[in-house]
């Protein structure tokens, strides 16, 4: 495939160019394509905002992106949102739900939104992810907002390369505590209550600030905002604050983000290898079983399955 | 097309549809029963909401670059609405996404509708099987356009 057009509509930020180059970006099958455009994109990128969303299923991520996505839209900056579906982890099928959520949202605000699948053990959502944010970099957005799944590599994976990450939370859905003990306080840089026209949010607001007071510090002051995501209520608060914390980061992709963004994408690799090379021996799992019935303890069982893999000692 | 070829097509990446009732039509049961058969069936599967226009219908398949687009009307309204959006698909010179559509179709409607190229028109009763066999020809020719050009 000739690789010129789509990559002078990538930069040209023309949309069914974006949208295609995500699918090959996501289809292992035509890796020497993806590598091709990633290539010729390259110079065009490093200037996206990557802001990160994370937080327990059903807290409101996905009607907060849309209406936090609406707000930036009216400042006049160019979005787009990336988000994260969890795949059944025994059909490999994936109900794209994020978007119905927000899609008032992006019909009214022509946003660019675009859904990717976690494909669970398969892996490739790190790459996938990282290849996509890329892509309307050089397209010429001016931020990202990426919603993920709440666990996995993949989230971890993309919370390392967000320059700005949202923590929701929510009144009513469990304990702040268990949050802090998940190390997900530890890595925010703003933190939400959602849906405070809910009992119980302002509880939640200052449980958050007082565990965040017990945290140590760094430079920036991390602030808990109550938001309604139906209303969009105190929205606008959150997108200040968001842009005060963009205004002290770094504006330019230095080479310690590039090196991350290498070392995702090594990992990705490599655990693709690992199972591609187990798969004619019938699947990981079968092989693993075979460790356990012969009695071989999991770090022996592990030391020789990797070893047989990559075919050499280790 | 053979079955071996259509697999190897949708290995790395599985079949990606998206299923929209675009009007006045609040029988919603038959979408969800797609729309879990079709994950079941290892697809990835995107809902329109409520009342999409035709525009925003494609726009949405155009951003998610689908391979299929299931039309879906039990209000008697399919002549004109799947018309329209297989018109703007024309417009748009977009020809590598496949119009599939159901509902409540009667059979002299059904040619009417394959000359706009939606085909299927399934109704109720029709086996799943049937209708996944269907959607995985079309959203192989699909594929295959978008993998030979642009
Ligand atoms: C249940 C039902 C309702 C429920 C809907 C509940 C809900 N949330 O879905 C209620 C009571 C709300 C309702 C209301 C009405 N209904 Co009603 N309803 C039915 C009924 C009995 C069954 C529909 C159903 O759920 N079937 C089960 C699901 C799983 O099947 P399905 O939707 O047909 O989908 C399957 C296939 O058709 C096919 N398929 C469907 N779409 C697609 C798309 C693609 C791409 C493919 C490949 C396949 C496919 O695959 C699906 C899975 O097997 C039908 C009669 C019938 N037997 O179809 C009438 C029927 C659809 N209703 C009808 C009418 C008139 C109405 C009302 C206008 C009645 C009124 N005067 O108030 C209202 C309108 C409501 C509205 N806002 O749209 C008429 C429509 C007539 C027409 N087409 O001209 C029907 C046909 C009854 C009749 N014979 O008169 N209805
Ligand atoms: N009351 C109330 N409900 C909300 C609010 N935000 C989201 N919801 C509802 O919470 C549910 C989950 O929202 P969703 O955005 O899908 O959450 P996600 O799983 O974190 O992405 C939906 O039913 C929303 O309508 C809010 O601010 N207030
Ligand atoms: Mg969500």
């Amino acid at each position: 495939m000739n690789t010129d057009a789509i990559v002078k509509g990538i930069r040209g930020g023309d949309i069914p160019s974006v949208s295609r180059a995500i699918s090959i970006v996501e289809d292992r099958s035509q890796i020497s394509v993806s590598s091709e455009i990633m290539k010729k994109i390259y110079d065009r990128t490093g200037n996206i905002h990557i802001i990160g969303v994370t937080g327990p299923p059903g807290v409101g991520k996905s009607s907060m992106i849309g209406k936090l996505a609406s707000e930036i839209a009216l400042r006049g900056r160019k979005t787009s949102i990336i988000a994260v579906d969890a795949s059944s982890p025994f059909t490999g099928g994936t109900l794209l739900g994020n978007r119905v959520r927000m899609q008032e949202s992006i019909n009214r605000n022509s946003i660019y939104m675009r859904s990717l699948a976690s494909r669970g053990f398969k892996g490739g959502l790190s790459s996938a992810a990282l290849s996509t944010i890329r892509i309307l970099d050089a397209a010429g957005f001016d931020s990202v907002i990426v919603e993920t799944v709440g666990s996995g590599q993949a989230d971890i994976d993309i919370m390392k390369i967000a320059h700005t990450i949202i923590v929701l939370h929510a009144p009513g859905l469990g304990d702040i505590l268990q949050s802090i003990k998940a190390g997900i306080m530890e890595i925010g840089d703003i933190f939400v209550v959602n849906k405070i026209d809910r009992e119980g949010a302002f509880l939640a607001i200052k449980d958050i600030e007082d565990s965040l007071s017990m945290l140590p510090g760094g430079p920036w002051k991390r602030k808990v905002i109550g938001v309604n995501s139906l209303s969009g209520e105190n929205i606008d608060a959150l997108l200040d604050e968001i842009e005060r914390h963009r205004s002290l980061g770094k504006e330019n992709r230095g080479d310690g983000e590039a090196m991350q963004e290498m070392s995702i994408y090594i990992e990705d690799e490599l655990r693709r290898i690992i199972l591609e090379r187990s798969a004619p021996k019938g699947d990981l799992n079968r092989e693993m079983k075979r460790m356990m019935a012969k009695g071989i303890d999991p770090f022996n069982g592990a030391l020789k399955l990797v070893t047989s893999l990559v075919g050499s000692e280790i | 097309m053979a079955v071996g070829k259509s697999q190897s097509l949708f290995k790395e990446k599985p079949i990606k549809i998206l299923l929209a009732k675009p009007g006045i039509d609040g029988h919603d049961r038959g979408m969800f029963v797609l729309a879990k058969a079709f994950r079941d069936a290892g697809m990835d599967v995107l809902y329109a909401g409520l009342l999409p226009t035709p525009e925003e219908v494609i726009d949405t398949a155009v951003s998610e670059d689908v391979d299929v687009i299931a039309l879906s009307l039990l209000n008697g309204a399919h002549l004109t609405v799947f018309k329209k959006i297989s018109d703007l698909l024309k417009k748009r010179k977009i020809d590598d996404i496949a119009l599939v559509g159901g509902g409540t179709i009667p059979d002299s409607d059904k040619p009417k509708l394959e000359k706009m190229g939606i085909s299927g028109n399934y109704g109720p009763g029709t086996p799943l099987s049937t209708i996944i066999d269907h959607v995985t020809k079309r959203a192989s020719e699909a594929r295959l356009r978008k993998l030979g050009g642009r």
